[in-house]
């Protein structure tokens, strides 16, 4: 008993610390020390006052997301949650935001689960590359056929004959590969199954593609980070990662064939080619859109592992959210979307996002143009006038 | 609480202490069902939750040793053997750990050393497990691989449960960090229960010429023995239900552990990785389905450990935590 009275000011201590921690961590997320954002929208447009709108969804997209948030209308209109593609699409279909995000288009299941009709709006796009870890190795070069043998486990050692013979003139190791994929569900792994479906038969009849997918080999790891931080503390590891975030981290990675056969290292730039080159048949904005892709675009200079993220909005705003729903926060919506499509996209290029070509922008704006409310067009300040 | 129950008894401040009573009792007796409510509707939704799982699997889903979110197949064999296994380790390595520092505090150490040295071992239970995850994956993981598994399979491959490829985020060393987060958990209040042993007890054995050892072996665990296993069997409760360090050390592979070396998930980082992020109704039902298994084992663990420290620390008057 005497020693725990002893004790008792270092808990209390700790007890102090812990507590001063928490609210801090707690204030920084409620935006305490955000502050008055200085750097004043620079559209024209603006939202109506007062008006606030959530979203939830890709973890892909929040630093671009965050960005666009703390920017538009001085960083009070928009309050987005980070909590992952599936989860946002369960909170859009709950409708506890007036947006969802994801870097997987809704599936025909989650579609149909939908509680009234929805657009489904490309907002952002970017690439996926493969980052490995093999000290004193030069960038090597991959394809799909290969990648999608190492995720089945089919290649299983650094000194392969097919990656050696693409790699003639490398001295690859004689060690086991160490495969890492994304442990929690992600729009990372849509695009990288997606690509993997489409280079191996293989793969897409046992796996295929999905945002969470059971791996034959290899471990886990949560997030980009977990990846990234895994490969690069792993001799022989393999892991597949945003090509954002690869480029902010700094991580190297490999090169990828392209259907024009020649090898390319990802960039904002050769992404952005791709998505203007493969010019993908879009759908309507309330059609399916899960077959869309934007992988293996044809130039010569373009990666091709690529994809669009999306955010999606009701159609009917006060339809589906009833008599509650405001017009302000229509406005505040609709506006927001349209700023994200145009002015927004010029914030893509420094955080390593790749801006929407002028095709997919257009197709954007005649969606968000479909948006009602109470049976009428919602007006706003940032629509086709910008 | 009510300032008017602690007021000098006048008339009419009697009247208003008796109401004082009722609007107290009726606080105190409000939050305390509040609090067993909340256990059954936790449970509840988590079984309402599941039905769409239970209904496609029924009991079959307990020994099902598939989980494919491909084909939407799923049974819950690889997260309970990962479970039950990680946990096992944390035991076998955690508890020889705990049971010898609270021996050392309780009979060995000077009593000088014994407030310090159980502050720190209970300052282990301060660090919050997504630091030991971060520990788990930067250091422990890369030296498991480098250093401690290759020694592992050289002298132990030969009984199968250390082969395959060491990558250091598996099993072992998933349980190495368990162990670890069980140690003050069990030092602790195995510590509390050797403390509790009586002094006539252990006087009795002087008395009768036994040495510090034999005392300790004679007179005190014996006495303390099912206030150690209480202990052990909380310590167990806790490592089956950490979550963040083991997702960071484990490997999160879905298929059942085949050796110490396999990655594998338990049911705690399944519900970590996949839950928000599931592909479909069916796999989000499978998941809380599992959840429902994981909360019913810790149930019945915790039950079980705080009877048997019940019937110890009645005796002594001493409290458990």
């Amino acid at each position: 008993m005497k020693r725990q009275t002893s004790r008792t000011p270092l808990y209390a201590l700790l007890a102090v610390v812990v507590i001063v921690i928490i609210v801090v961590a707690a204030g920084y997320y409620a935006g305490w020390f955000k502050g008055s954002s200085s750097n004043s929208s620079p559209g024209t447009c603006a939202p109506p006052a007062g008006g606030t709108i959530k979203g939830a969804g890709s973890t892909l997209v929040y630093p671009l997301m965050f960005q666009w948030e703390s920017v538009y209308g001085g960083g009070t209109a928009v309050n987005y949650e980070s909590v992952g593609s599936g989860a946002g699409i369960t909170d859009f279909t709950q409708k506890t935001v007036d947006f969802g995000a994801s870097d997987a288009p809704l599936s025909p299941a989650q579609r149909t689960a939908l509680p009234a009709t929805a657009l489904t709006i490309p907002e952002s796009a970017g690439g996926v590359v493969p980052l490995y870890n093999l000290p004193g190795v030069p960038t090597l070069s991959f394809n799909g056929t290969i990648l999608a043998d190492i995720y089945l486990g089919t290649i299983t050692n650094w000194n392969n004959t097919a990656l050696q013979t693409l790699n003639a003139g490398v001295s690859l190791p004689n060690a086991t590969i160490q495969v890492v994929y994304r442990s929690d569900g992600s729009g990372t792994t849509f695009i990288w199954t997606s690509y993997l479906s489409a280079e191996s038969s293989t793969w897409a009849s046992m796996y295929g593609k999905g945002t969470s997918v059971t791996f034959p080999v290899g471990s886990g790891q949560p997030k980009n980070a977990g990846v990234a931080g895994y490969v690069q503390k792993t001799q022989d590891a393999i892991g597949y990662v945003d090509l954002n975030y690869a480029l902010n981290s700094g991580v190297a990675f490999g090169k990828v064939e392209n259907p024009a056969g020649k090898y390319i290292l990802a960039s904002v730039n050769n992404t952005q080619s791709a998505l203007k080159d493969v010019n993908p048949t879009l759908p309507t904005g309330t059609g399916d859109w899960y077959n869309v892709s934007v992988l293996n675009a044809p130039g010569v200079t373009d990666y091709p592992i690529t994809s669009l993220t999306y955010v999606f909005a009701y159609q009917d705003l006060s339809g589906a959210y009833g008599g509650s729903y405001t017009l302000t926060q229509a406005e505040t919506l609709v506006d927001f979307l349209y700023w994200v499509v145009t002015t927004g996209q010029g914030y893509s290029g420094t955080l390593y996002y790749v801006p929407l070509p002028a095709s997919i922008v257009t197709a954007d704006e005649a969606s968000i143009a479909s948006i009602t409310f109470n049976g009428q067009a919602v007006p706003n300040t940032c629509g086709s006038t910008v | 609480m009510d300032p008017t129950t602690t007021s000098p008894p006048t008339k009419a401040r009697r009247s208003s202490g008796r109401w004082g009573d009722l609007v107290f009792l009726g606080l105190v007796s409000a939050g305390g069902l509040f609090v067993i409510f909340l256990l059954f509707g936790i449970a509840a939704i988590l079984i309402d939750q599941s039905r769409l799982a239970f209904n496609a699997y029924g009991v079959g889903y307990l020994v099902g040793t598939r989980w494919d979110v491909s084909a939407q197949v799923y049974g819950a064999v690889p997260f309970i053997a990962g479970t039950l296994i990680t946990s096992a380790i944390a035991l076998a390595i955690g508890f020889p750990l705990a049971f010898g520092s609270a021996l050392f505090l309780t009979t060995q150490a000077p009593r000088w050393l014994r407030g310090p040295v159980g502050t720190v071992i209970e300052l282990l239970a301060a660090i919050p497990s997504v630091v030991y995850g971060f520990w788990g994956l930067y250091f422990l993981g890369p030296y498991m691989r480098t250093s401690v598994e290759p020694v592992l399979h050289r002298y132990l491959g030969w009984t199968g449960g250390f082969n395959g490829n060491a990558t250091g985020t598996d099993i072992l060393t998933a349980g190495v960090i368990l162990a670890i987060m069980v140690i003050p958990t069990i030092s602790a209040i195995s510590r509390e229960t050797l403390a509790a042993v009586p002094t006539s007890q252990k006087e009795a054995a002087l008395s009768l010429g036994a040495t510090n050892w034999e005392v300790t072996r004679t007179a005190m665990i014996p006495y303390a023995r099912s206030g150690v296993f209480g202990a052990t069997i909380l310590g167990l409760g806790r490592a089956l239900g950490e979550t963040m360090a083991v997702t960071m050390t484990i490997g999160n592979h879905d298929a059942v552990p085949t050796s110490f070396f396999s990655q594998g998930q338990t049911i705690a980082s399944l519900i970590a990785n996949e839950l928000t992020n599931s592909a479909g109704p069916l796999q989000y039902s499978a998941i809380i389905y599992a959840g429902v298994i994981l909360l019913a084992i810790s149930l019945l663990v915790n039950v079980v450990a705080r009877l048997l420290l019940w019937r110890v620390l009645r005796v002594s008057g001493g409290s458990v935590e």
